[in-house]
């Protein structure tokens, strides 16, 4: 059982950083071209050079356009208006058609987008306008220079990864130890123990230690393979990021002996395990910005220890962030960490005394 | 088949007995339901902002308050020299700082482009690709308006300045509910969770028990008694995937355009699957420990990560997507998608009903097989 | 049936990869007697009996139970047998009458036969009135009965008892037996197994098995018999492991092992006589308290083919 029970979890992990590592591309494209001219193909060339999109096909009419995109062949389909070449030519006006499927809407936001911005520079190159330098297409108002910061080819391993030595902790802390834990309460073997001159504190530290042992050597495992395979960058300092894990694990610690007092068998204790983690996944930041969270939420997310934690995971790795930077964040984690696993052991100690 | 409702009312006696675990099979999906549903979206909207204005012109405030106004971005504060940004990042204080250099106001007047610097902090790379567009998009925005105000001042006729512009319509979901996206992929990951893992315990459960030994030397087949114990979950997994669905629907207001048979037959197929699955490692597994940690892990992530449930597939590398292809949450999820969003039939969704029936097929005989007679 | 056995095998033989579980024992069960069925663990005990029931297949010889042999027709032995293993096999968390109601439909009791066993075996087990009561509530001594019921519900006239009163006290072992009793009395076949000695002695016949092999068969007299002509004295000394030590050394002393808090040896047909084993000891510096001539018991008797075996017990 061993060996499932570190690799599995780390394993799966591995896999889980390529997929939401993987940035938004090969969109499915299908082009409706009514213009049929040398610039319409310039279009259509701009768009399946980009990198974010692959044609699928060219459909004929807007009722082919319909069956793509209602039988997933195509994610997006833009259309390009007849006379579109006039258009250009006597400098009026033109529109393409984006058309995006809506019942995804993080990549029908993502490739609108993606597809807006190559409208865009194609409208500089068509429009050059006439006070420009020949051959310079610099736009006019405003020139927006964006630079990201920190993790500037926007990588999502970069950000994914860091996120994911906590969710290991979390993950495999909470379920392995629910699970050994109301074993014994199944078995019965709880009574059995406190017969033996085995203190209460022994017992627990005695249970405790080895699935921490093991939580510590995922947590490294997974670091080595994000630095060393996925090539996320370290910036941070290992005593930062050591003591907010440490404080996390308590506060997994704690989450784990709460699941073990509520369930009276292991089914009960992994499913209960489960349906915590999801929301955890969601809620925390983990894959969804909490920023844009209706306010009722938003105050929610406050209580969940696996925020605090990413956002010190993610900072350290990527800005080199230190405790004077991220003290609230800490704070935060220490409060939640103590308060659960002591609470946790507490009522722990209290039903072993029954 | 006599022998078959035996088991399969011992198992029900077992399920209704257990009210912890009926509370946590019912409760928390619907908890789940409501938090993601409501809460849930990709957009982000109020992108924590700090503006950093060095040229304290009319015109520089007014692109800020442009930026204000755009609901992409809340300006949080106002910065007042460069040095204080690297603070700001490092801290968390804001994701993105709009500094707008000084002579912004003089060149724009002048008819030349003004200087804005963005700097969006990519240590959360979603926030960030957005981040990005967003301010990009504005700019481009906010400078074609200065530059047609420009040229009417000059008394050039505006038509003469044409550009090509992205008019884009989003179909299935124009008005973007964020529940419509959620829920039907919701169906699919609640009721994995819970199918795979209940009946991946079922046997094992009974081997530790001891009434294993029993059964098998009664006359009961082993296929019925495979068939009896997952009975109750079929019924179970059928009546969540029921009440989501409507939930959906009354309470969320997403719509149903599909054909409500389709996604019965669906429905059918891939729970048909899931508790195949469940059978196989509650027939291999050696100890309930076991049982529960390779359900869950066969159920939690790989439901997330292969179906396209939020990260779309095309974007995998094609090992995932070829391991996605081996999924059957994958055919499922795009059948409740359709189903209820696009409205596509039996002629759209067909290769995904094939798949799926073609996997409960595959999965049911494998699992018959391990439970066969005297293995 | 195959004249008048219930059970009959012949040659059988299970083999896992290297190990031999089972070598080619024979055996005869006849009709309604009750037939014990010991060995120490790992001896092929369990192994035998899920062939016998058909649960797992033979690699050699044949066996026939209730007239069907169990190759061919694994069903109708398993149609045939009732079993009652040694964890009960009761549904905790099931009421009594679940329980019940649950086997009756395993073995595809008609409506009105299930309402006449469910009353006789409510009755026989002393659980009227007690229908709806969790399983799990009730105390180890009812929970023997009631599995006995659930395990003779379809009325076999074969039942596998796996070792049915281990962790059950005195007095509800004996009511046990007494049920048994009445069992064999109406013709049922018991094939039962135990660790404890003095139950094997209410049996009809014995048989023995260590290490794939089957050591002794026959009734208890017919085994205790086999030890007839030993002398084997008991005797009450202080120091007892030492004691065994020095007797052990002793030519003369076939085997000698402790029954509780006594020493038995076992003198053979030696004309050693009890003083001399005395006065041996009393040299080598024992405190005898008390020395007396014992008819061999059937622990005895186990203990004594064991060693021939070149085992211990």
């Amino acid at each position: 059982m061993l060996p499932m029970l570190m690799l599995m979890p780390v394993l799966q992990l591995v896999l889980f950083g390529y997929v939401v590592g993987s940035d938004v591309k090969n969109l499915q494209l299908a082009v409706l071209d009514y213009d049929h001219t040398v610039q319409s193909e310039r279009v259509v060339e701009a768009f399946t050079s980009s990198g974010y999109f692959t044609l699928a096909a060219r459909p004929t009419n807007e009722a082919g356009v319909k069956n793509l995109l209602d039988g997933g062949t195509a994610v997006i389909a833009i259309e390009i208006p007849k006379g579109l070449s006039d258009s250009i030519r006597a400098r009026r006006p033109a529109q393409i058609g984006i058309v995006v499927d809506g019942s995804d809407s993080r990549t029908s936001q993502v490739a609108a987008g993606y597809a807006q911005g190559i409208i865009a520079s194609l409208s500089s190159q068509f429009y050059a306008l006439p006070s420009a330098k020949p051959g310079k297409t610099a736009p006019v108002g405003v020139d927006a220079q964006i630079r990201v910061l920190y993790n500037p080819t926007m990588r999502a391993v970069n950000t994914m990864v860091p996120a994911l030595l906590a969710f290991v902790l979390l993950m495999s802390t909470t379920n392995v130890m629910s699970q050994a834990i109301v074993k014994e309460r199944e078995r019965g073997t709880l009574e059995q123990l406190f017969v033996t001159p085995i203190g209460r504190s022994d017992y627990l530290l005695g249970k405790l230690v080895p699935y921490i042992g093991i939580a510590v050597i995922q947590v490294i495992v997974t670091f080595a393979v994000g630095v060393l395979w996925f090539r996320v960058p370290f910036r941070g300092s290992f005593w930062v990021l050591g003591i907010g894990l440490m404080l996390f694990l308590f506060a997994c610690l704690g989450i784990g002996m709460i699941i073990s007092l509520m369930s009276s068998t292991r089914q009960q204790a992994q499913q209960t395990s489960l349906f915590l983690q999801m929301p955890q996944m969601m809620l925390s930041g983990f894959m969804f910005p909490i920023a844009a969270f209706p306010p009722w939420l938003y105050f929610f997310t406050f209580l969940i220890p696996l925020r605090y934690m990413l956002v010190i995971v993610r900072s350290n790795f990527l800005k080199g962030s230190g405790f004077v930077a991220l003290w609230p964040q800490f704070l935060a984690l220490a409060v939640f960490s103590l308060a659960l696993f002591f609470f946790g052991l507490s009522r722990f100690q209290k039903r072993l005394a029954d | 088949m006599r022998r078959i409702l035996a088991i399969a009312r011992k198992e029900f006696i077992h399920i209704m007995r257990d009210k912890r675990m009926l509370g946590v099979i019912l409760i928390m999906p619907l908890l789940q339901l409501f938090l993601y549903a409501y809460a849930l979206s990709f957009d982000i909207k109020h992108l924590p902002t700090a503006a950093l204005d060095l040229d304290h012109t009319e015109q520089s405030r007014q692109y800020i308050s442009a930026l204000q106004q755009s609901n992409y971005f809340t300006v949080n504060r106002v910065l007042n020299n460069y040095g204080q940004v690297d603070g700001i990042f490092e801290s968390n204080q804001d994701q993105v700082v709009v500094v707008v250099g000084s002579g912004f106001g003089r060149d724009t007047t002048a008819g030349r482009a003004g200087a804005v610097q963005v700097l969006v902090d990519g240590s959360d790379a979603n926030s960030a690709q957005l981040g990005q567009t967003y301010s990009g998009a504005l700019s481009r925005v906010y400078g074609a308006k200065i530059a047609i105000a420009q040229y009417e001042a000059k008394g050039a006729s505006v038509s003469n300045v044409g550009a090509l512009t992205g008019n884009t319509r989003v179909w299935y979901n124009p008005e973007g509910k964020s529940a419509s996206y959620f829920v039907p992929g919701l169906i699919v990951v609640l009721v994995t969770m819970v199918t795979v893992l209940q009946t991946a315990n079922t046997l094992v459960k009974e081997k530790e028990m001891g009434t294993y030994e029993q059964l098998i030397v009664s006359p009961i087949k082993r296929i019925e008694l495979m068939v009896g114990k997952i009975a109750p979950w079929a019924l179970i997994g059928a009546v969540e995937i029921l009440v989501i669905s409507l939930i959906g629907i009354i309470i969320f207001g997403i719509p149903f355009r599909g054909s409500a048979l389709l996604l019965a037959v669906a429905s059918l197929l891939y729970v048909t699957c899931t508790l195949a699955l469940g059978l196989i490692i509650s027939a291999r597994a050696t100890s309930v420990e076991a049982a529960n940690q390779l359900g869950s892990l066969v159920s939690f992530l790989p439901t997330f990560m292969l179906s396209g449930y939020i990260f779309p597939l095309s974007s995998l590398p094609w090992v995932l997507q070829f391991l996605s292809y081996l999924y059957p949450a994958r055919y499922f999820m795009v059948v409740t998608r359709t189903v209820f969003l696009k409205g596509g039939g039996l002629s759209v969704l067909w290769p995904q009903l094939a798949a799926l029936a073609g996997f409960a097929v595959l999965m049911t005989t494998f699992a018959a097989f391990l439970y066969r007679e005297r293995a | 049936m195959d004249d008048g056995n219930a059970i009959q095998v012949r040659g059988l033989g299970k083999t896992f990869g290297d190990f031999v579980a089972v070598n080619s024992i024979d055996l005869d069960v006849k009709q309604g007697e009750i037939f014990g069925f010991l060995g120490p663990n790992g001896s092929g005990k369990t192994t035998t009996i899920r062939m016998l029931c058909g649960t797992i297949g033979s690699t050699s010889g044949s066996a026939r139970v209730m007239g069907y042999d169990i190759c061919d027709e694994p069903e109708m032995v398993r149609q045939s047998i009732g079993y009652m293993s040694q964890k009960f096999s009761l549904f905790e968390d099931l009421t009594v009458n679940e329980n019940l109601r649950f086997y009756a439909g395993i073995y595809g009791l008609s409506d009105e036969k299930y309402a006449e066993r469910r009353t006789y075996i409510l009755e026989m087990a002393d659980l009227k009135g007690r229908e709806d009561e969790l399983t799990g509530n009730l105390s180890v001594g009812w929970k023997q009965r009631l599995a006995l019921g659930c395990a003779t519900i379809h009325e076999p006239k074969l039942i596998f008892l796996d070792e049915p009163t281990s962790g059950v006290d005195p007095n509800a072992r004996r009511h046990f037996w007494e049920l048994l009793y009445e069992l064999a009395h109406d013709g049922v076949t018991l094939f039962v197994t135990t660790h404890y000695m003095d139950e094997a002695s209410h049996c009809n016949r014995l048989a023995f098995i260590y290490r794939g092999d089957i050591i002794a068969a026959g009734s208890p007299q017919e085994i205790k018999g086999r030890l007839a002509a030993d002398t084997i004295v008991q005797i009450e000394v202080d120091d007892g492991e030492g004691a065994l030590a020095e007797l052990v050394k002793n030519p003369d002393v076939v085997e000698a092992y402790m029954q509780g808090s006594l020493l038995n040896a076992n003198l053979g047909e030696h004309s050693l006589s009890q003083a001399d084993i005395g006065g041996y000891l009393k040299r080598a510096g024992f405190v005898v308290r008390h020395l007396e001539p014992v008819e061999p018991t059937l622990e005895d008797a186990f203990v004594h083919l064991v060693g021939q075996q070149g085992g211990r017990a």
